[in-house]
């Protein structure tokens, strides 16, 4: 080569380094993929049920969404550790009870709530110290804490739920920020705009920090650093037991504050609500992108899997599918996604 | 006359009834550079993984500038300043090369976020010292050739306030001119008062580089000579039978008894 076509050869380099830039590489391919399926889920819906594309019943898949978006949200983080976490329906369950109950008990409703996600992430930080200190494989601990939890909740209400816990406790599951409601002449309300659900803006309020926070923080880093190679992670000099621990207990909080929103929407405390919801936060994250295996996941690509999981569960109720064939359906989608995965991480 | 950076004493590991290493005392001086030598499963990285602070050992005292030090992970090694680039290459595979240079050790801005673009920029600059080729910084280093890999588990290791230097088999992956610019860097660290531990596998490189040599087998330590004092056949007898050749005498004074 000549001195002078050097110049030209290393720009040509350049400039094939930027075009790779634009090339998506596996999880972005991933991504759009998931993508292209939500999209296509929500046209081929609004072709079978016009009802499906209404406002009301965009704010129902937002509402759904939320729940399976902030338990998905937690899971991620778990499944970046290369973890798991099974107890996320129950801990959901029991938040959502004990903040019953101690609203009922007298507790104002805002310290009352928070009460709810602290137990929540006690649950989370129980499953951590389970995982870490008594080196209990992740499945069989939060398999444990499901029951737990579970049970804990059926036991303290008598399997009853808390009703009449008062029009605040359930603002935050029903109400909406810019709503504008209009009194019409023959005094009743019309909804001139719904207005934002607090739920969603829950949800985007917790997926834009979650993100920070695996991102932009130290913690973050090292949550994917003990996914990816524990043992490596841990001779660098990366506290391992504290990232998994870190994780289990957001997971846990997380959990408990979509128990929160959820028992607000209906304004009772069910101790038996959230069943199988982990099924749908893992479906969400490995929709996601996120691997089974550790170290990769993030958290925009849980929220396109949960919205494709809210919109299949919706969409299905909508065309009057059975509960019983969506399930058969779900758990198809669970299966696929995590063979999809399966099969993306072999060499 | 100055003291040694690091004294292992009676260091013995057990796993059930194997012993790794048994009983071995061994140690280190500023701008030293000694050749532990070992056939395959003697117990050398069991040795230097507890130097590391990555391993526990039975029994035995660790001293670091002559007083006693116990570490118990390998953040309290670092903090006496011992670095090491272990056999594994302990890379989180999923992270950029930069991500793992700074694995544990983050920059961070004022704010106490990653500082992404400061370490991407430290990374090329260190990296480029021991690979000019190396371009692809920002590929996850799963991506990576074993060499690239072992570049960075070099990198990391001496980009810090390092005193002791460990390297297990830093060389293993290594294509010629990477390891003559590793030897070159060792030489360098050397000159700079730095104590390195270097266990090697290659005759050639531990006569070239070191100033001792120890020898394990079985666990135990069975030889410790200034590398003038033996020629390699002796080492490899050490290595293979555990014991110098029967009509041994330090090569030097022979030498000079011939002039
Ligand atoms: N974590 C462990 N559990 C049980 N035994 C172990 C463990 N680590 C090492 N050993 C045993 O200790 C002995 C010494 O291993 P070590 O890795 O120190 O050998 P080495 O000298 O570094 O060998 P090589 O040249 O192959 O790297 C071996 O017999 C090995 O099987
Ligand atoms: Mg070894």
């Amino acid at each position: 080569m000549t001195l002078a076509s050097r110049p030209a050869a290393m720009s040509a380099r350049r400039s094939r380094a930027a075009a790779f830039q634009f090339l998506p590489d596996a999880a972005k391919l991933h991504r759009l993929s998931a993508l292209a399926t939500l999209f296509l889920l929500i046209l081929g819906f609004a072709l079978a049920s016009p009802a499906f594309f209404s406002v009301n019943n965009g704010l129902t898949i937002l509402l759904q969404t939320s729940v399976i978006g902030l338990l998905g949200i937690g899971m991620t983080m778990v499944i970046i550790t290369g973890g798991i976490d099974l107890s996320v329906g129950s801990v959901l369950a029991l938040s959502g009870v004990a903040s019953g109950m101690a609203i009922k008990a007298g507790v104002p409703v805002g310290p009352g709530m928070a009460f709810g996600v602290a137990v929540g992430a006690a649950c989370g930080a129980l499953n951590g110290l389970i995982v870490t200190r008594m080196r209990i494989p992740p499945f069989v601990a939060t398999l444990g804490m499901m029951l737990m939890a579970r049970g804990l909740a059926l036991q303290l209400t008598g399997a009853a739920p808390i009703s009449q816990l008062g029009e605040a406790f359930g603002r935050l599951g029903n109400g909406a920020l810019f709503r504008i409601v209009e009194m019409r002449p023959n005094g009743f309300p019309k909804v001139i705009f719904p207005g934002i659900p607090y739920p969603a803006i829950v949800l985007l309020i917790v997926a834009i920090a979650a993100a920070y926070l695996l991102r932009r923080r130290q913690i973050g880093r090292h949550i994917y650093a003990t996914g990816s190679n524990e043992e490596a992670a841990r001779l660098s000099g990366v506290r391992t037991d504290r990232a998994k621990l870190y994780a289990y207990a957001m997971s846990g909080a997380l959990a408990g504050l979509a128990g929160i929103v959820l028992m607000s929407r209906l304004v009772t405390a069910q101790p038996s609500e959230g069943v199988m919801y982990e099924l749908d936060a893992i479906a969400a994250a490995v929709i996601g992108g996120a691997s089974l295996s550790g170290g990769v996941g993030t958290v925009p690509g849980t929220m396109i899997g949960a919205f494709i999981i809210g919109i299949l569960r919706n969409g299905l109720n909508m065309a009057g599918v059975s509960a019983f064939i969506q399930q058969i359906v779900i758990g198809a989608v669970v299966i696929a996604a995590v063979w999809i995965d399966h099969i993306r991480n072999r060499p | 006359m100055t003291r040694p950076l690091v004294e292992l004493i009676d260091i013995e590991k057990h796993f059930g009834g194997i012993r790794a290493v048994d009983r071995v005392s061994l140690d280190l001086w500023p701008g030293e550079v000694v050749g532990v030598l070992g056939h395959n499963g003697a117990g050398k990285s069991c040795l230097m993984r507890i130097l590391s602070g990555a391993m526990t050992p039975s029994a035995g005292e660790i001293r670091v500038n002559g007083s006693p030090a116990s570490f118990s992970s390998p953040n309290d090694a670092r903090a006496a300043g011992i670095e090491t680039i272990y056999q594994t290459l302990a890379l989180a595979d999923h992270l950029d090369a930069a991500a793992n240079l700074f694995l544990g050790r983050e920059l961070k801005t004022r704010f106490g976020n990653l500082d992404d673009a400061r370490m991407l920029a430290e990374a090329r600059t260190v990296l480029a010292r021991l690979n000019p080729n190396f371009k692809n910084l920002r590929d996850p280093v799963s991506s990576l050739s074993g060499g690239q890999r072992q570049v960075i588990a070099i990198a990391r290791a001496i980009y810090f306030d390092t005193k002791i230097l460990i390297m297990d088999e830093p060389t293993a992956a290594l294509g010629p001119s990477e390891t003559a610019m590793v030897a070159d860097l060792i030489r360098q660290l050397r000159d700079e008062g730095i104590g390195i531990f270097l266990v090697s596998h290659d005759m050639h490189d531990v006569f070239e580089l070191c100033d001792r040599v120890v020898v394990m087998n079985k666990g135990r330590l069975v030889g410790a000579h200034a590398i003038h004092e033996v020629s390699k056949d002796d080492v490899l007898s050490l290595i293979v039978k555990g014991e110098l050749p029967a009509d041994w005498s330090a090569r030097n004074l022979m030498a000079e008894a011939a002039q």
